[in-house]
């Protein structure tokens, strides 16, 4: 016994040591790819919610400029064909996409955590029902709908409505994948000892089964706003967004709707395609920088 | 005391439903520990979920009562209907295999203070924790660590700390030793029996090991296929069983400086799905009659405090000594 003692509060003091201050704790989340992501994000996220206070104009107003200046110092990337600074535009596209991608993201991640873990943990004939929604949202193809939908509310639509509707149609499949998590947890026999020690459903999703799917819920926090900001562009491109707010798919709708590409003013479509591109570059690497983290600290290379 | 009677616990199958337990009276008085042995698939499991309280579908309780004599917080006398209330307050559970039974994402001090409705004062509870394990052996550091930072033996010390928390008066422990090496074992099997002598309480232990009831337990219930066959002193059911079964098991097992060859029970046990009527355990008995496959055995009591359920019980043991069995 005291051998085993003895063993045993050695491994408790080794493991004990890694506790010791915090930046230590959290050093092994920073690989390269997340450190990047991370850095590209910050940039981008800082530059688009503190520049705007400092721009000239209001960059969504048409006529504030003369159309088509080439680009100088005044005017980074030019001015467009509606007399609108491209910079100040571009910045304030790349605010309204993320703002969209994050409240979106919020709304489908708690969706999607709140009915997977749910359906998963509590399984039986509230499973069957509840998965059954699940797959007709999974099955119902996103685009054709989107397209009638737009084509109905067209021009009367809020922002805020984009998000609702991307929410909708985005939450099913996270919530089939954290479903999956759970169901891989309702047999443990911790789980039994939990219900066993008096805690209800509720308590034991919360404490027992959370923690397991809260590192895939970040992953997945930072998927869902990838994908809320390709849907919104997609649906702008063509013109089934709200199409005055300035965002990353309203720029290129604007932009091909003027024919830029034949006319000859590149700036307007290039800036904003290379701000997408780089915002997806962040968010892409932020995720599976995480991911890699993750699995690394679960012992998978 | 706690009183079973007549408790049918049955499962709902796609062919119809299975009575596990089947007819089951016993009584279980305070400060004992009773020990139930009996063959995979005899009802101790079901018997041991069904006092616990933990009765869900497709297990649910048909017939019987289980009498808990004591009662909850408003002063009522606790049911099968609220028991449930009273996990790991006046009623606990140690499980089979601890490596499992504790979350491994969760540091152990958090599953401490997790307990629902607990002290709200979070940081008195967790210093009362610390002394607590720190009473049964383990070092005060192991609360604050992962489940995987400790050993096996750690860790069921730590089921256990969890378990005795809140004093309860019943403990159910349902093979607690059985993944553990025999030095650690006995370890375990001390602490309990420390444990239940400082509080006084009632421990159920189901183990498929005699030699630890042998060691810890007080009373024995052994089971064959859903029924109890008998149930009494540790030392009479040991030095005096009444059942051919009893004494069969007790037989079965090997003893320092006796090298003769051992045997098994011959045969299996009958199907539960079967029509089941006289004794069970017929088939198998060598000194079954005819009157044994009619005519169901009840369980008496044939010395005080020593039940079988036999029509030979005791009375033809002479008979078996040189049997053919042995």
């Amino acid at each position: 016994m005291t051998s085993e003692k003895v063993s045993a509060s050695e491994m408790v003091a080794g493991s004990h040591k890694n506790d010791v201050g915090w930046t230590k704790s959290i050093l092994w989340l920073f690989n390269l790819r997340l450190s990047i992501g991370l850095i590209i994000l910050l940039v981008m996220g800082l530059g688009s919610f503190i520049l705007p206070n400092f721009a000239p104009a209001d960059p969504s107003v048409q006529g504030t400029y003369t159309r088509y200046l080439p680009p100088s110092a005044e005017h980074f990337f030019g001015t467009n064909a509606l007399g609108q600074d491209i910079f100040w535009f571009v910045v304030e596209s790349v605010r309204n996409s993320l703002t969209l991608g994050v409240v979106v993201a919020f709304g489908v991640v708690i969706i999607s955590t709140t009915v997977g873990l749910g359906a998963g943990y509590i399984g039986g004939r509230f499973e069957r029902i509840t998965m059954l929604f699940v797959d007709t949202f999974i099955t119902i193809p996103l685009l054709p709908v989107l397209i009638i939908l737009g084509a109905l509310i067209r021009g009367n639509t809020s922002f805020l409505v984009v998000g609702v509707i991307i929410i909708l149609f985005g939450w099913a499949w996270n919530a089939r994948t954290v479903r999956s998590m759970a169901l891989t947890l309702r047999e443990r026999e911790f789980i039994n000892m939990a219900r066993f020690s008096g805690s209800n459903t509720a308590e034991i999703i919360l404490r027992e089964v959370f923690p397991y799917v809260a590192a895939y819920t970040l992953v997945g926090f930072i998927n869902t706003i990838l994908f809320a900001i390709n849907t919104e562009a997609a649906l702008a491109v063509i013109g089934l967004s709200k199409i005055e707010v300035p965002t990353l798919g309203s720029i290129i709708f604007w932009a091909l709707n003027y024919n830029a590409l034949f006319t000859g003013h590149y700036g307007w479509l290039v800036a904003p395609i290379v701000a997408t591109i780089a915002l997806f570059l962040g968010l892409f690497l932020t995720s599976t920088g995480f991911n890699a983290a993750f699995a690394e600290r679960r012992g998978v290379q | 005391m706690i009183r079973i009677s007549d408790l049918v616990i049955s499962y709902r199958t796609g062919r119809g439903t299975i009575n596990a337990v089947d007819g089951l009276s016993i009584g279980i008085p305070d400060g004992c520990i009773v020990g139930v042995a009996g063959e995979s698939g005899c009802g101790k499991s079901t018997l041991m979920k069904a006092v616990y309280g933990d009765i869900v579908s497709p297990m649910s309780l048909t017939g019987g009562s289980i009498d808990y004599g004591f009662s909850d917080r408003n002063g009522k006398p606790v049911t099968s209907a609220t028991v449930t209330r009273q996990w790991f307050r006046t009623l606990s559970y140690i499980p089979q295999s601890s490596m499992n039974s504790l979350n491994p994402v969760i540091r152990i001090r958090e599953q401490f203070i997790d307990f629902p409705g607990i002290d709200s004062n979070k940081k008195r509870v967790l210093e009362q924790a610390r002394e607590y394990i720190q009473k049964l052996g383990l070092p005060v550091e192991a609360i604050d660590s992962y489940p995987h930072q400790l050993s096996g033996g750690m860790r069921q010390r730590m089921m256990i700390a969890l378990a005795t928390f809140f004093q309860p008066q019943l403990i159910i422990a349902d093979e607690p030793t059985t993944a553990l090496d025999v030095v650690v074992q006995k370890e375990i099997l001390l602490l309990l029996m420390e444990l239940q002598e400082q509080m006084g309480n009632s421990i159920l232990i189901v183990s498929h090991d005699m030699g630890v009831h042998y060691q810890v337990t007080k009373r024995m219930l052994i089971m064959y296929a859903a029924k109890a066959v008998e149930y009494g002193d540790t030392d009479s059911v040991f030095n005096k069983p009444l059942h051919p079964y009893t004494r069969m098991l007790i037989g079965s097992l090997p003893t320092i400086g006796d090298d003769r060859a051992r045997h098994g029970i011959p045969g299996s046990p009958p199907s539960l799905w079967g029509d089941l009527h006289g004794c069970r355990f017929a088939d198998r008995c060598p000194l079954a009659t005819e009157r044994c496959r009619n005519e169901e055995p009840p369980l008496v009591e044939h010395k005080p405090e020593h039940f079988a359920a036999c029509h030979f019980a005791g009375q033809e043991l002479t008979k078996m000594e040189g049997g053919k069995w042995q």
